[in-house]
């Protein structure tokens, strides 16, 4: 009787083991994928990305609720989200993109404002557009107060400018049905 | 249309593995001889439309057909063509369609070399390989399929291959590790089909070592290579870093070393076969838990977040179909493998089953190091890491014990051994070990303790080899007359068991002796370290083919003598905005010069990073020797003899042992 | 009892006090070699309500506040401060920091905590690329990479 025991322990550990493993596929490694939160947007006044001599600041978000995006043409899962975004905003979401410049070594300088915009272009014509307008957070401080941690990064703002979801991660059909969309709505209402 | 050949020539291999699976396992159990006589057809038939599938998407990389989503996101119209060829596994799903690929060249293997098995056996084995193939088939094409279209909007071109990765050594990687990997599914088959028989002989044995040395010898050289590339490409000095990606392919290796001993035994002394069975089962499943690690992100990648877990999912129900299927099969029927031979405590049977109790602790340990960060994050405990010490602390316990039966075991006699007997041979062993370890220690100042044992160990192997090989056959002349009568697998135990000592006295030198300086240089300085003179002299800049650079010159004097001028850069690649160091190294036998360029500062100086690493190559170079001793082993003639014995019945070959 | 049952009771008992004595063995080595992630927010306000010790080794990931990072003129001495939105923590480390170290950026610092909010780093790290990605897309970028967690350039 003991001995089989032993025999079916190689099975148990194995058991104990896949349920982590389960479990593991479905959690989300950054602990906090959807946050509702509820807090003013930062001041700041930040320039478009594509006419410099606009300036923005947080009153753009008064009176409308709107999709933060914080995206980037470095970011490769950006491209996975811009033809859903695309849609969305054809279906009359208002979102606004703040775009973080790419990380490069200071050795070997930023990239200039003109060639940046021209892949910003390029990006956006091949993938669509889902943008009222770029913030270009130049030297991402304003990213920073924010909270963000990465790209893509989404934050759902009310029609008060208040940030009332820190999302962290793409946009796709799944969690736009289930999480964002009755929030958004939600605030539609309000 | 090519693309759709593939496609449709992957779904008829699909089809094949699954008439493989059912057909040839039915005929077994109706004892019809031409059902099992399907296996063979069916498994060449399953491996020549995985070889289309493969040569078709190939074909795709090499004619730079863009309109398939996976080449579009893995190569580029710049890219030379044997990168093309290579990025074929540079991605998601391409990587499985080798993993298939392997796998159908395993199992026409098998059918081709079974000659000897009897034939309920062959179609036993070959049924399972079937199955295991057809979850995987059907995996590639419902949920990670390759040839996929992006029509009608197709890119002009691809995104770019990752620098990294156009570089030799990770062109050989991933295929000597899958190799290695799915090799460990013959030896699982062999297992499962003697679970399923209830019968498990010396027969069985023979066959199965033949298999499991090739899987290990590749997943040898696929760790090697992974280990060499990180080494010389990262540019930190690193050759081992204990993340999960390296313990995936590490855990298999560690139980199927063990597996390899435990057949032996198996053959000569038909003792341990359950054990021998859960370490068949083990090894395989180790690799496709290897496999489910680094291709679900479950633990690779801390960036990686929830997105649709499908893939994982039915990566998971494989495993757990596969692992849990054969371990419930173990539990219910390994109690009928009898083991009858009896041995006294001390013997060459106890020797190597403390061999195979430390190669197992080790491969818990390395679970454990690699599971338990995933474990704490779902009980909400938070993230944590398992730094390498722990993995460095563990292996140093379990080092010296292991070591100690790894000398004496193969002193020893089977059956019984009196310790008093080996005294002598213990005894000068360790004592020209010991007069060696410190002779060699003595070069270097503070001496370690740590790598006093390491070093004593791996001389201590050494003589114990030439001990064993001298007090078996002889000294002077009879002894060279029948040290050629010596069987090639007693030369791979040989030469497996000085790579081992090659790789330890590596390991023990280079962790403890390596000297690592992070600089603030200006032009022209000079600094010290460990009796070398580093001289900087200065940084030119660099423009390459996609790339610009700067790179730093600097001469290496030893003694007032001029010994190296190395150049060490670091890139930043246009195309891609990537920076990459490249270190410059000088290798040697006994010593790695190694220099990295860090950045500059504010007043002009540089931040350089210099090492001095002792013995470094020795590592790879036991790693080598372990495999060619495997591949020695596996020329063995006993295991080509009972191949020419094409209808001898199983029960004749049972009663030979050579 | 008889003698062979007697043999058999000491083997067992032997058997646990190895099996109990590895297992402590392996316990103690994770205690001392297990580093937890936090973000500043948690060095500062705890994490679960607990603060983290002084001396204790942990892991710590933000953003370097643009501004704040000092060097010393001779050595490779550097510090700098690091911040998710809220509490400031500040590091000290010595030795070459990775290619993509830059004010603004995300990096990950594993080091030893002396005051409450001033980290000892033996390492540091930037964060790859600051993205989050699908699992296959991070395993094609990463995976090949081999992450190397201490001796990421990235």
């Amino acid at each position: 009787m003991k001995s089989r025991l032993i025999l079916v322990l190689p099975l148990l550990i194995f058991f104990g083991i896949s349920i982590f493993l389960f479990s593991g596929l479905f959690s989300d490694p950054t602990y906090k994928n959807q946050v509702q939160v509820s807090r003013d947007i930062p001041e700041f006044a930040l320039a478009d990305l594509m006419q410099p001599q606009v300036i923005y600041d947080q009153s753009v978000f008064s009176g409308e609720v709107t999709l933060l995006n914080v995206w980037g043409v470095w970011c490769v899962t950006c491209d996975v989200e811009l033809p859903f975004l695309s849609q969305l905003r054809e279906q009359g979401v208002r979102i606004v993109g703040l775009y973080l410049p790419e990380s490069v070594d200071a050795d070997f300088g930023t990239k200039p404002l003109a060639q940046l915009q021209r892949e910003v272009t390029a990006k956006l014509q091949r993938l669509g557009n889902p943008y009222q307008f770029n913030i270009l957070d130049a030297d991402r401080q304003y990213s920073i107060d924010l909270g963000v941690t990465g790209a893509p990064e989404t934050y759902l703002v009310d029609k008060k400018g208040v940030i009332r979801m820190h999302l962290i991660g793409d946009i796709n059909p799944q969690n736009w049905q289930t999480q964002i969309a009755p929030l958004y709505q939600e605030l539609l209402a309000e | 249309m090519l693309a759709e050949l593939g496609h449709f020539s992957l779904a008829l291999a699909f089809l094949m593995a699954v008439a493989l699976a059912i057909y040839p396992m039915w005929g077994v159990q109706r004892a019809s001889q031409t059902m099992m006589a399907l296996a063979r057809p069916l498994a060449t038939g399953m491996f020549l439309f995985t070889a289309i599938a493969y040569g078709a998407l190939t074909w795709a990389f090499v004619s730079n057909d863009f309109t398939l989503s996976y080449v579009a996101s893995n190569s580029n119209s710049a890219l030379p063509v044997y990168y093309r060829v290579t990025a074929v596994w540079g991605g998601h799903e391409g990587s499985f369609l080798l993993w298939v690929f392997v796998l159908s060249c395993w199992t026409v293997a098998v059918a081709r070399f079974s000659r000897a098995m009897p034939q309920p056996m062959v179609a036993r084995v070959l049924a399972i390989l079937g199955l295991i193939a057809a979850s995987f088939y059907l995996y590639v094409l419902t949920a990670s399929n390759p040839f996929e279209r992006l029509l009608p909007f197709y890119p002009v071109d691809g995104r770019d291959l990752n620098p990294l990765l156009q570089d030799i050594g990770m062109i050989m990687h991933p295929p000597m590790l899958y190799m290695g990997y799915v090799g460990f599914s013959v030896v699982f088959a062999l297992a499962i089909a003697a679970l399923i028989n209830g019968r498990l002989d010396a027969a069985w044995a023979r066959w199965a070592r033949p298999w499991t040395l090739a899987a290990w010898v590749f997943l040898t050289i696929g760790i090697m290579l992974g280990s060499w590339w990180a080494y010389y490409e990262l540019g930190w000095g690193g050759w081992w870093f204990w993340d999960p990606v390296e313990n995936a392919s590490f855990m298999p290796w560690l139980a199927g070393t063990a597996l390899l001993h435990s057949l032996a035994v198996t053959e000569k002394r038909k003792l341990f076969k359950s054990w021998t069975v859960l370490l068949a089962i083990a090894a395989f499943s180790l690799s496709l838990l290897g496999t489910f690690l680094v291709r679900s992100g479950v633990i690779v990648s801390v960036h990686a977040f929830a997105s649709d877990p499908t893939r994982g999912l039915f990566i998971l129900g494989i495993l757990a179909v596969t692992i849990g299927g054969s371990l419930l099969l173990f539990a219910l029927r390994a109690a009928g493998l009898r083991s009858l031979a009896n041995y006294q405590p001390v013997s060459r049977e106890v020797m190597l089953m403390g061999n195979n109790l430390f190669l197992s602790a080790a491969t818990l340990v390395v679970l454990l190091g690699t599971l338990l960060p995933l474990v704490h994050k779902e009980l909400g405990l938070g993230s944590i890491s398992i730094g390498a010490p722990f993995f460095n602390q563990m292996f140093s316990y379990l080092i010296g014990p292991f070591v100690a039966l790894l000398a004496i075991g193969p002193l020893s006699r089977w059956k019984n051994q009196s310790l008093l007997a080996l005294r002598g041979q213990i005894i000068t062993g360790l004592l020209i070990a010991a007069v060696g370890s410190l002779l060699i220690n003595w070069q270097y100042s503070g001496i370690e303790a740590w790598a006093l044992v390491g070093t004593l160990l791996a001389l201590w192997i050494g003589v114990s080899t030439v001990q064993e090989i001298v007090s078996r056959h002889g000294d002077g002349q009879a002894g060279m007359q029948s040290l050629k009568r010596l069987t090639p697998s007693h030369w791979g135990m040989v030469l497996g068991h000085i790579g081992f000592a090659v790789t330890l006295m590596g390991i023990a030198l280079t962790s403890h002796y390596s000297v690592e300086k992070d600089v603030r240089m200006a032009v022209g300085e000079r600094t010290e370290l460990a009796g070398y003179q580093f001289e900087f002299n200065g940084v030119t800049s660099l423009q390459g083919p996609n790339y610009r650079g700067q790179q730093a010159l600097v001469d290496i004097y030893q003694d007032g003598e001029h010994i190296a001028h190395l150049r060490a850069e670091k890139r930043f690649y246009q195309v891609q905005r990537n920076m990459m160091t490249e270190a410059a190294i000088d290798g040697g036998f006994t010593r790695d010069l190694y220099v990295a360029l860090g950045e500059q500062l504010s007043n002009g100086d540089w931040g350089l990073r210099l090492y001095v690493k002792p013995f470094v190559r020795w590592i790879w170079a036991g790693a080598l020797l372990m495999a060619l001793g495997g591949i020695m082993s596996m020329l063995d003639k006993r295991y080509r003899l009972a191949q020419a014995k094409t209808n001898a019945p199983v029960e004749q070959l049972q009663g030979q042992t050579v | 009892m008889n003698p062979r049952r007697k043999s058999r009771l000491t083997g067992v008992l032997a058997i646990m006090l190895l099996v109990a004595g590895a297992i402590y063995m392996v316990l103690s080595a994770l205690s001392e070699n297990m580093d937890m992630f936090l973000t500043p927010s948690e060095v500062i306000q705890g994490k679960n309500g607990t603060v983290p010790k002084q001396g204790q080794r942990l892991k710590v990931g933000g953003m370097v506040i643009p501004g704040t990072v000092t060097r010393d003129e001779e050595s490779l001495k550097v510090a700098f401060s690091l911040t998710d939105t809220g509490p400031v923590v500040r590091v000290e480390y010595e030795g070459l920091l990775p290619d993509l170290f830059r004010e603004g950026q995300g990096i990950v610092v594993t080091g030893t905590l002396a005051a409450a909010d001033l980290v000892i780093a033996d390492e540091v790290l930037a964060k790859h690329d600051e993205e989050y990605m699908p699992p296959e897309l991070a395993e094609k970028m990463k995976g090949i990479k081999h992450v190397k967690p201490q001796d990421a350039t990235y």
